[in-house]
């Protein structure tokens, strides 16, 4: 049995215009559902990239007191020792006031950043831990301490970060599977009625000997269409998204937009996955349709 | 060509359709199956065509037995049997040539080969003149002649055809039976379940006669005439 690209294409065109409203439906579903799909994706790339910008591998700060400053070096000198006799401290790197002063400059926006002179920057230990999660311990030992202004570990604000991001990722994909299902269900229901508005004409094809393939395939590339159909708006939507971040991230070096920065091999692995869960979508629905509402033996229309 | 083996279906609910039945039907051959509503013959065709599967017995068509015919081969199968219906299941939305051409592009028929076969066959059934006219346009026997050059276009082996004349009036009967008749003559088996007395008191062919499922009845050259067994029973095992 020869089956025709032509024959498909126009029997599966017929069919989509035939049912063309719910068929809008069901692409749309798929489209909204396949851009939180995708959003979400982003989000969590967009957030390992944070992190990993931000901890630059350092684990814990300990920021010396300003007021301090000039004071007797040897205080900074016995922190470090301290530091750097604990077991889980890899190693730390002392950086003065003049190149935390130029930090801030380039973290911060201008208007802050103006207040500080090298007089009012603290100098600072940066230290890289064996294990991160020590972070507190060091925290708890040297805050208070003489010479020592505070203690800082951004791993606890990017954990906190990524509390937030991951209770959005659940929401976001919880969402955007109960929206899956529901375009799934649209698109069951899509064939059906195809099937049944084509009722006539499958009854002629079982007549006169049409394989099951040849009577099921139109209605599977339905289906299947459907699922790209929306996968493709969803990519799009993904696109947007990403540009839409780009932009904003090329406006302010600063801001949390640049350090959540996506890089292209990024993006297109997203889009393509978007693509391929739409495609699977749309092949499951059609699938389902068919074995439930196509049935090959009876000829009664 | 085809040959009943003790045959009985049961529908749900206890309705039994065929009991026992056994018959053969050489190739070639015309046959009428009369009997009153309800009295199997609608499932006979059904069987043969393989929409129903028989609870008992065996059912073989050139040769092979369908009755456990496995699904992906049923197909196949209807390739070699053509079907005429009461109601001629037309497409109301394709052309004459449309509706044809359909049952040979369906079975992955090249457009030469359809270009070919739908001509000729639209000439025996004399509508090559309609073959632009929407099944709307046409009369109910033109409908039916249309239905007929479909089941036959592929020449399958049997044509089976149930109540053909059933919607129609009896000078339009005649000339469907006529068309039946003329594609037997190409060595085709026809098998028509009628309740039309007049037709098969004409033609005078081979009848067989369910009542209540069973085969009461198998006559060479026979008249309607329910429950009338006569004596000539050529080729019925059922009758022995």
């Amino acid at each position: 049995m020869s089956l025709s690209v032509d024959y498909i294409a126009r029997e599966t065109a017929s069919n989509l215009w035939r049912n063309r409203l719910i068929t809008f439906a069901a692409v749309l579903t798929v489209a909204v559902s396949l851009s939180l799909v995708g959003a979400a994706m982003l989000l969590r790339q967009g957030v390992a990239n944070a992190t990993v910008q931000w901890q630059h591998g350092v684990d814990v700060i300990v920021w010396f007191d300003p007021a301090a400053n000039g004071a007797p070096q040897p205080v900074q000198h016995a922190i470090a020792h301290e530091l750097l006799a604990l077991p889980y401290v890899r190693s730390c790197i002392y950086r003065s006031q003049s190149f935390d002063l130029a930090e801030a400059h380039r973290i911060l926006a201008a208007d802050e950043a103006q207040a500080l002179t090298t007089g009012t920057t603290p100098a600072s230990e940066r230290c890289a831990l064996n294990n991160p999660n020590e972070a507190q311990a060091i925290w708890q030992q040297f805050r208070g301490q003489p010479g020592v202004q505070s203690v800082f570990y951004p791993g606890q604000a990017i954990r906190n970060m990524e509390d937030v991001t991951h209770v959005l990722q659940w929401v976001f994909l919880v969402v955007a599977v109960v929206l899956l299902v529901s375009a799934s269900v649209l698109i069951v229901n899509t064939i059906r009625l195809a099937i049944f508005a084509r009722r006539r004409e499958v009854a002629v094809m079982k007549l006169v000997g049409a394989t099951n393939w040849f009577i099921r395939v139109p209605f599977m590339f339905e289906g299947l269409a459907q699922g790209l159909m929306g996968a493709v708006l969803a990519a799009i939507a993904v696109l947007a998204l990403h540009w839409r971040l780009d932009v904003l991230a090329s406006a302010n070096r600063q801001s949390v937009w640049h350090q959540m920065r996506m890089s292209t091999p990024d993006v297109v692995v997203t889009t393509l996955a978007v693509l391929a869960v739409g495609v699977l979508v749309g092949s499951l629905g059609s699938t389902l349709a068919i074995r439930r509402f196509l049935t090959t033996d009876r000829i009664s229309a | 060509m085809i040959r009943f083996e003790n045959v009985t279906k049961a529908y749900k609910g206890g309705t039994v359709a065929l009991r026992e039945v056994s018959l053969e039907i050489d190739k070639g051959e015309f046959v009428f199956l009369v009997g009153p509503s309800g009295s199997g013959k609608t499932t006979c065709l059904r069987l043969l065509l393989r929409e129903e599967t028989p609870d008992s017995g065996n059912i073989w068509v050139a040769g092979r037995e369908v009755g456990h015919l496995s699904h992906w081969r049923i197909p196949y199968l209807r390739r070699n049997v053509g079907c005429v219906f009461q109601d001629f299941r037309l497409l109301p939305n394709k052309t004459v040539f449309e509706n044809i051409a359909f049952a040979l592009e369906v079975i992955g028929r090249p457009r030469h080969v359809i270009a070919t076969q739908v001509p000729q066959v639209l000439d025996l059934v004399g509508l090559a003149k309609k073959r632009d006219n929407l099944p709307g346009e046409l009369s109910g026997g033109e409908q039916q002649r249309v239905a007929v050059a479909r089941a036959f276009v592929n020449r399958p082996l049997v044509l089976l055809a149930d109540e053909p004349t059933g919607n129609l009036d009896p000078a339009t009967s005649q000339g469907i039976m006529r068309l039946l008749d003329r594609i037997n003559r190409t060595g085709t088996t026809v098998i028509v379940a009628t309740h039309d007395q007049g037709i098969v008191d004409q033609m005078r062919r081979r009848v067989i006669e369910l009542d209540q499922g069973n085969l009461v009845r198998d006559q060479a050259r026979g008249l309607y005439g329910y429950g009338t067994a006569t004596a000539e029973q050529p080729s019925s095992r059922a009758a022995e």
